[in-house]
């Protein structure tokens, strides 16, 4: 608290040093971009629209750089967050599944920009399964995220209110 | 005395289907598909933006050593949108689902001095508003793409990236409203609505 009191203004009744949380506002770019490239890399695959593979690896491109940001604002809110009961542990495990997915979507962008180099009109061989690895881990990184903010209510007043006042720990 | 105020609110009648959330499941679904149409739409018209001022970034990212080409920044800001059009349908559609199954904590204000109905009613036509504007924006940027300016490096019209920017300034103000309904409002948070029944959270919800 001292060192993140000097960097930041006061906390309000979210527990949140700005109006409202932004982590939630950036994982639209790493859900939404992540998931359509999958997306557009099985059209493209099923239909042979060579051009979708580049629509597809500047999502990717775009997910990639969201996702620290995302993880960024994710690691100060969650410092911030007053997680009770079984909430700490599902913290725990979106934050760990949070720099995992940051790690294998760096990967992924790396193989689609040295096979891109050599020709763009053509996925790797393979590319799919990782893609589909890749979905089914942000399906859950979702899943996790939900529950936090939808069944815990973190950073929402009323559950803010009740950890202050000591009914809720 | 108004009728309004003597009735019962409807939800009542399928309550004992209802979870602690109001909603026959754990997580609300419209919140999952705005990543979408907010996603799609904000990197769709960004990437036309890219396309439009491509003469001036081209030195870049050749200095990068990132390969990029005008009609590929072009397709990018197609193909979202387009997707976005898409799904945007089922986004609105879950959001008025489960808004009419939303009961909000009574006696609070928004940010903005709101009360919950007046919140989601705004967030309700706005919805509607926004659906319509991107299905029209898609049109107009397939006309621009198929028709008018198919022989043009820039696909796009300046008309049309403002018109964009604009439309992202409104959703986020939209997204707003849609935020404060979950996070002052409590709406389909199990937690907030437990916490305001009175019951203990540490037994409920381990």
């Amino acid at each position: 608290m001292p060192m993140i009191g000097l960097l930041l203004p006061p906390l309000n009744d979210k527990n949140l040093p700005w109006l409202d949380v932004i982590h939630p506002i950036v994982v639209h770019f790493v859900i939404a971009m992540a998931l359509i490239t999958v997306v557009f890399d099985l059209i493209g695959v099923l239909t042979r629209r060579r051009n979708l593979f580049e629509v597809s690896f500047w999502n990717l491109l775009v997910a990639t750089v969201a996702i620290f940001v995302a993880i960024i604002f994710g690691q100060i809110e969650a410092g911030l967050a007053t997680p009770y009961g079984a909430s700490r542990d599902i913290l725990n495990y979106h934050s760990t599944l949070g720099w995992s997915l940051a790690a294998i979507l760096s990967l992924l962008t790396g193989w689609r920009y040295v096979a891109r180099q050599k020709d763009p009109t053509v996925l790797p061989p393979g590319f799919l399964i990782f893609d589909s690895i890749l979905a089914v881990l942000v399906l859950c990184q979702v899943y996790l995220g939900d529950k936090l903010v939808w069944v815990y209510g973190l950073h929402t007043v009323p559950v803010v209110e009740a950890v202050r006042s000591g009914a809720l720990s | 005395m108004n009728i309004v105020s003597t009735i019962l609110s409807p939800v009542n009648e399928i309550a004992d289907k209802l979870g602690a959330n109001d909603l026959p499941y754990s997580i609300p679904i419209h919140p999952n598909l705005v990543h979408f149409t907010i996603g799609l739409f904000a990197i769709g018209i960004a990437f036309d933006f890219a396309g439009a001022f491509y003469p001036l970034e081209k030195r870049i990212f050749r200095f990068l050593a990132l390969p990029a080409t005008r009609s590929g920044f072009h397709d990018v800001g197609w193909y979202n949108v387009l997707a976005c059009s898409v799904i945007t349908f089922f986004t609105v559609a879950a959001g008025f689902y489960e808004m009419l199954l939303a009961v909000p904590l009574p006696g609070i204000r928004s940010i903005i001095g709101q009360n919950a109905i007046d919140t989601m009613l705004w967030h309700a036509i706005g919805g509607i508003a926004l659906l319509l504007i991107i299905v029209v924006m898609t049109i107009w940027r397939g006309f621009q793409r198929f028709l008018w300016r198919k022989d043009y490096g820039r696909q796009v019209s300046w008309l049309y990236l403002g018109c964009g920017a604009v439309v992202l300034l409104a959703m986020g103000v939209h997204g707003s409203l849609g935020a404060w309904l979950a996070s002052e409002f409590g709406v389909h948070i199990t937690a907030d609505q437990l916490l305001a029944s009175g019951t203990d959270l540490r037994q409920v919800l381990p």
